[in-house]
């Protein structure tokens, strides 16, 4: 029987860690506070260290926390990264994505600096600063940077923030035997910006009660009884990262793969490992690839997201062309699950956009923490409640509370 | 067969119409046994070509076969190719075309660009008629925003 307007926005009978109200997904002034309290606050992985590997090389990251930055390679090899402005005028540093340099050179009134962050050169500095301003009052703004869990290079806006060891916690360890056998390779990077909010799309992630959504899952795992797929488990971390149990796929199982028969040091043969991490990342091993999904949330119903690919460094050009094979049949934008994946988190973004009626936001199933349940969400929102200091099923309680106080 | 330009050009073009219209058998129909589909785009970001479909007449077939079984995008898509450059030589034309995709929603109609970019097409000139021997989609556009199970 269909429901009437009471009915539909009414909560669900169930524990609030069980739903979460529609706003969390679309209220703009959600959304700031999340800039805030969170993107400005964790790690964000921004590249890997194989995007550049020589002295100068460097790459753009636009931070979620509203920041353009620039990690480069110094001459001692260290990757750092700095604000993509120059203190001067406030222009770009570097419009380009990647590149190689020696300072770099703000095109505007050409300051330099080294890629130690140094300021090395103010055209007719004297004539205009006199004693006033000098060079070393003008050095780049520096950001916390680390590499690590397979050669990854995480960022960080906050001066204080714990390390990024102690972020990501014991989330890894699980994939840390696959992620650090040998040196990786970038060999895909592109994006995706979709009208969406970053949290459903993370969604895709954090449970697989959505391989309905995918034919490729059901014929490669789900109808096979000796996949191990039903076995599958959550194991949920502190900071709410979550990590998804092996199982074996049955490639062959779906024509037109292509599918090879390459896997990856120290993973059992065709296994599939996934992690999680709080607020938007997600490293997935399926067999021959590694896939990192990094987002960049632009707006609650704005996101730019990020795909990897990676193999390993020792790659011949013959396994290389297999594994981007083996990626392309689901990974691509021409493949089989990502399109569905971004179809479903579009979808789902323009039926709850702010202004709709949407109704609560299921994330019930229990099935002992095994694939199709969805405690990897519950897990998830659960550490945006704290962050935030808000229920996401009922993120205005607090300040229901204040005004009636007033 | 002795080929000229104009056949050539209306093979690329009659790929097209076939591909807009979704009708598979007929674009497959232009290819030789040999057909070799494939896209790439090059990452500015990573300074590397990235191969995204990379497939023989056979995955081609069972590629498109697999289709009805998918969720997709049913919105149509309309390829604006240009032939620019004939190259024929013995048996074989090489021929460069720009492209443009547009996707027009289902849903109100509107268009919108989803791609740019050139078709590298190899054509057998061997036999009755010229046939589509290789196509390499070589794409500008590397936001395809939710993406496409369909061949452009």
């Amino acid at each position: 029987m269909s429901r009437n307007t009471a009915q539909w926005l009414a909560k669900p009978k169930l524990p609030p860690t069980h739903y979460a109200d529609p706003a969390i997904y679309s209220d703009p002034r959600l959304f700031d506070e999340e800039k805030a309290k969170i993107f400005k606050k964790v790690w964000w992985l921004a590249c890997h260290e194989s995007e550049l590997p020589n002295p100068g090389d460097f790459r753009t990251y636009r931070h979620p926390g509203d920041a353009e930055l620039v990690i480069v390679r110094g001459d001692d090899m260290k990757l750092r990264t700095f604000f993509n402005i120059c203190p001067h005028r406030g222009n770009l540093l570097v419009y380009t994505p990647s590149g190689s340099v020696r300072n770099f050179v703000c095109i505007f009134h050409q300051w330099a600096f080294n890629v130690r962050g140094d300021c090395v050169d103010i055209p007719r500095e004297k004539p205009g600063y006199q004693d006033r301003l000098c060079k070393d009052d003008v050095a780049l703004k520096e950001v916390r940077t680390e590499v690590g869990f397979g050669g990854f290079v995480w960022v960080n806006l906050d001066d204080n923030a714990p390390s990024l060891r102690s972020e990501i916690g014991a989330a890894l360890d699980y994939m840390l035997p696959e992620l650090e056998a040998e040196p990786l390779q970038t060999f895909w990077y592109y994006q995706a910006r979709l009208k969406t909010n970053f949290k459903l799309i993370h969604d895709t992630n954090s449970e697989f009660y959505h391989d309905y959504l995918h034919v490729y899952n059901r014929i490669t795992g789900m109808l096979k009884p000796d996949s191990g797929y039903f076995q599958r488990k959550y194991t949920a971390f502190p900071g709410g990262h979550a990590s998804v149990g092996s199982m074996v796929v049955s490639y062959d199982s779906y024509k037109s793969t292509g599918r090879s028969v390459l896997g990856w040091p120290h993973l059992p043969p065709q296994g599939w490992k996934l992690v999680d991490l709080f607020p938007c990342i997600t490293i997935n091993l399926r067999t021959s690839v590694l896939r990192v999904d990094t987002y960049i949330p632009l707006g609650p119903s704005d996101v730019i997201l990020e795909f990897r690919a990676l193999g390993l460094k020792s790659d011949t050009p013959e396994i290389r062309r297999q594994r981007e094979k083996d990626a392309a049949v689901i990974w691509s934008p021409f493949g089989r699950n990502l399109h569905e994946d971004l179809l479903a988190s579009s979808g789902q973004g323009i039926a709850m956009a702010k202004g709709s009626q949407p109704m609560y936001v299921l994330q019930a199933r229990e099935e002992d923490a095994t694939i199709h349940d969805e405690v990897g969400m519950r897990h998830y929102l659960a550490e945006w409640s704290r962050r935030m200091g808000r229920s996401s099923a009922d993120p205005y309680a607090t300040e229901r509370v204040g005004a009636r106080a007033a | 067969m002795t080929a000229n330009r104009t056949e050539v050009e209306e093979l690329v073009y009659e790929t097209c119409l076939r591909l807009d219209e979704k009708d598979w058998p007929g674009f497959l129909a232009l290819c030789d046994e040999r057909f070799n589909y494939r896209v790439t785009a090059y990452s500015p970001e990573i300074r590397n070509d990235m191969t995204w479909l990379d497939r023989d007449r056979a995955e081609i077939e069972e590629f498109i076969g697999m289709l009805p079984k998918h969720n997709t995008d049913p919105s149509p898509l309309t390829r604006h190719a240009q032939v620019w450059k004939v190259k024929m030589a013995g048996d074989r034309a090489d021929v460069v075309s720009s492209l443009q995709v547009f996707r027009t929603a289902l849903n109100g109609g509107a268009t919108e660009l989803l791609a740019v970019g050139k078709y590298y097409d190899t054509v057998a000139l061997d036999g009755g008629r010229p046939r589509l021997l290789a196509r390499h989609v070589k794409l500008d556009t590397r936001d395809l925003g939710w993406g496409t199970h369909l061949p452009l």
